[in-house]
């Protein structure tokens, strides 16, 4: 392998080219008409368009991609997340035309990628699952008798669901038939497929997920858990590893049975299997994401493994040269998910030019990003700036830590979320990891209560009368004033002495 | 010079010497209490303020104040208007626009000229970065103007509605 073609645009994308830059592979971006200007097209050394803006004429064509690879003459393609990461057929398409598709085999994504089909082979792995249905419900009645057996509330998902879209929550028998034809046909406009399922609905879950990778020598491995209980409609915002709840027995047990469900079904690569867990700490297998995630970075930082350098090994055909128990975890790692949205406003998208970008740095802070000071955030694609992830001894540590960053960074010109997440950080019930998957959205349905601010308002008068006038008289003569440097150095260091 | 700013509820008069912006200390007047402030403009839109000893690092950002990663709002009050920012709000009986609040794509416009429609009533679709939001009208009456079709791009603040 000597050259590697990024099928992605953003934070992801450059991540990429950073591992392969780091092992000596030449990297080849692919861009759209928005995109011309964007971060990963100047990272990387070669770099080709795809068509318009819109994702389905651009990073979404799995043929243009191909064929750009083959006329780059790269040998692998890195799917990055979303997009064509966990697209089967274009796996197998990179497999016809010779090129290394860098994730598992289309085989394996197949036998996980539909939720169903991926709690069939959980049972067949003979690791604890959700109670339900494990394939599509033919009818209302169908819904009604599982629904009976396993018992109220249940919860309703479509079988190629995600993000949210499809799922519905239904108390009583009563309101099945209603909860049934809109999940459906939600499930039919989302994903092509209206397939629903029924699962028992598991009270205040924590949402915890088990990162793997395995060889195509057979070996696999867990590398913790990370907990990603703090959501907002089922989108996450803040990870962290490892969990506050998780011990070394129940690490161990959920590692092992992850390890299992990859291995059953034949899988090479970087993997997350998703579980819930319960207030007793039962863990329940939810569905496995056959790429990797966004939040890979907190299982780097505590592990201090690099993730994308190994998926790149493992995708030239090299063994993974580290055994399960020499996989330590040390301190503890938080990521806030960077979002161009308003959430004084509904949390409303918020494109547009970012006139300022001040980063934060100093110990313990790894940034992410994908965007740079002067960019316009276009509106084609997803919200996400940039990964903010903050590393410590210990949880408290980390949250300090990032409360700090946070303090420091400023994206100017867009709105963003850098508020909220103060305002989660510095709850009393995160703080003391009493989260599950509803948290956020009660935090939510409060509205904030006044955060104390140390600044004197005389002060905010002062700085925003002085700025305002600054910039109206620098409207007015675009020619700065010549003011000797030296007399004005003079000046202030005489009144400082 | 004076300048009148709301910040927050509050209405406050700071009056800075013509040279403010050279770097150094300064005398300025803050609702009738003079400040001692040591003033570096040290980028485009960042100021570093000492005060009492205290240092501050300011940014400004479009209209609103970054401080220690806050965000203060404020606008900037025309000393003549005494009724200030509220006096010149459209009542609910003139005609009233609906604007864009972001830029992005229209989706659906779902009412044409001469509708009636019901206050806080959805009426265009807008989406953008893979999110579509509905957009309802601020008051109940009759749709008089249509400004956007389908597919249409749209700034932020660009009209999209009248409703009279």
């Amino acid at each position: 392998m000597k050259k590697v073609l990024i099928a992605n645009r953003g934070e992801i994308a450059l991540r990429v080219m950073r591992a392969c830059r780091e092992m000596g592979l030449a990297t080849v971006a692919v861009y759209s008409d928005v995109d011309r200007a964007a971060l990963h097209v100047a990272y990387a050394d070669e770099a080709y368009r795809l068509g318009p803006g819109p994702a389905t004429e651009s990073y979404l064509r799995g043929d243009l991609i191909l064929e750009v690879a083959q006329q780059a003459g790269a040998d692998a393609i890195h799917p990055g997340y979303g997009f064509l990461s966990e697209n089967a057929e274009f796996a197998e398409a990179c497999e016809t035309a010779g090129i290394t598709f860098i994730g598992p085999p289309a085989s394996a994504m197949r036998a996980l990628g539909s939720k169903t089909k991926a709690r069939q082979a959980a049972d067949a792995a003979q690791m604890p699952r959700v109670p339900g249905s494990v394939k599509g419900l033919a009818t209302i009645e169908e819904a009604l008798s599982v629904a009976a057996q396993i018992g109220y509330p249940v919860m309703l998902k479509a079988a190629a669901g995600g993000g949210g879209k499809g799922m519905r929550a239904v108390l009583a028998a009563t309101e099945m038939a209603a909860a049934y034809s809109t999940a459906s046909s939600e499930a039919e406009r989302s994903f092509g497929s209206g397939e629903v399922y029924l699962e028992k609905l598991i009270e205040r879950p924590r949402h915890i997920e088990i990162q793997v990778i395995a060889d195509t020598h057979g070996s696999c491995l867990y590398l913790g858990e990370r907990e990603c209980s703090v959501q907002r409609r089922h989108q996450k915002v803040i990870e962290e590893a490892p969990s506050a709840v998780v011990g070394e027995d129940l690490r161990r047990r959920m590692g092992e049975a992850a390890v299992r469900l990859a291995l059953s079904a034949g899988y090479v690569n970087a993997g997350t299997v998703e579980f819930l867990v319960d207030s007793d700490q039962n863990f329940y297998f939810l569905e496995m994401n056959t790429r990797l995630q966004v939040e890979h970075p907190v299982t780097e930082l505590i592990t201090g493994l690099d993730l994308v350098a190994m998926q790149l090994r493992v995708a030239m055909g090299e063994p993974l040269g580290v055994r399960q128990q020499e996989v330590y975890l040390r301190g503890h790692a938080i990521e806030c998910r960077i979002y161009a949205e308003d959430p004084e406003n509904n949390f409303m998208p918020s494109p547009g030019k970012i006139t300022r970008l001040l980063q934060p740095g100093g110990p313990g802070i790894r940034e992410d990003c994908g965007v740079y000071e002067g960019w316009t955030v276009p509106l084609d694609y997803d919200p996400m700036l940039s990964k903010l992830i903050t590393y410590g001894a210990t949880r408290e540590e980390a949250i300090t830590r990032m409360v700090r960053a946070l303090d420091e960074y400023v994206v100017g010109g867009i709105r963003t979320n850098i508020g909220l997440f103060r305002r989660i950080l510095l709850d009393e019930e995160f703080r003391s990891a009493q989260i599950d998957t509803g948290y956020l959205d009660r935090l939510l349905a409060h509205s904030a209560t006044e955060d104390e601010s140390t600044v004197p308002e005389d002060v905010i008068a002062l700085a925003a009368a002085i700025l305002t006038q600054r910039q109206k008289t620098s409207s007015l003569s675009p020619v700065p004033v010549a003011v000797s440097r030296w007399r004005s150095a003079g000046r202030t260091e005489g009144l400082r002495a | 010079m004076k300048t009148w700013l709301r910040l927050g509820d509050k209405k406050r008069c700071v009056e800075l010497p013509d040279n403010i912006t050279e770097p150094g200390r300064h005398a300025c007047i803050v609702d009738n209490r003079t400040v001692e402030a040591d003033v570096m403009v040290t980028e485009e839109n960042i100021l570093s303020l000492i005060v009492e000893g205290r240092q501050y690092r300011c940014l400004l950002d479009g209209d609103a104040l970054v401080l220690a990663g806050r965000r203060y709002e404020f606008a900037v009050e025309d000393p003549r208007s005494l009724r200030g920012r509220s006096g010149g709000a459209e009542g609910s009986s003139g005609p009233r626009t609906l604007k864009a609040p972001m830029p992005g794509r229209v989706v659906r416009v779902m009412v044409s000229v001469g509708d009636e429609v019901e206050a806080m009533q959805g009426v265009v679709v807008i989406e953008a970065m893979k999110m579509q939001n509905e957009l309802k009208v601020p008051k109940a009456g009759r749709i008089s103007k249509v400004a956007v079709a389908t597919d249409a791009t749209v700034e932020a603040g660009q009209v999209l509605i009248v409703v009279e």
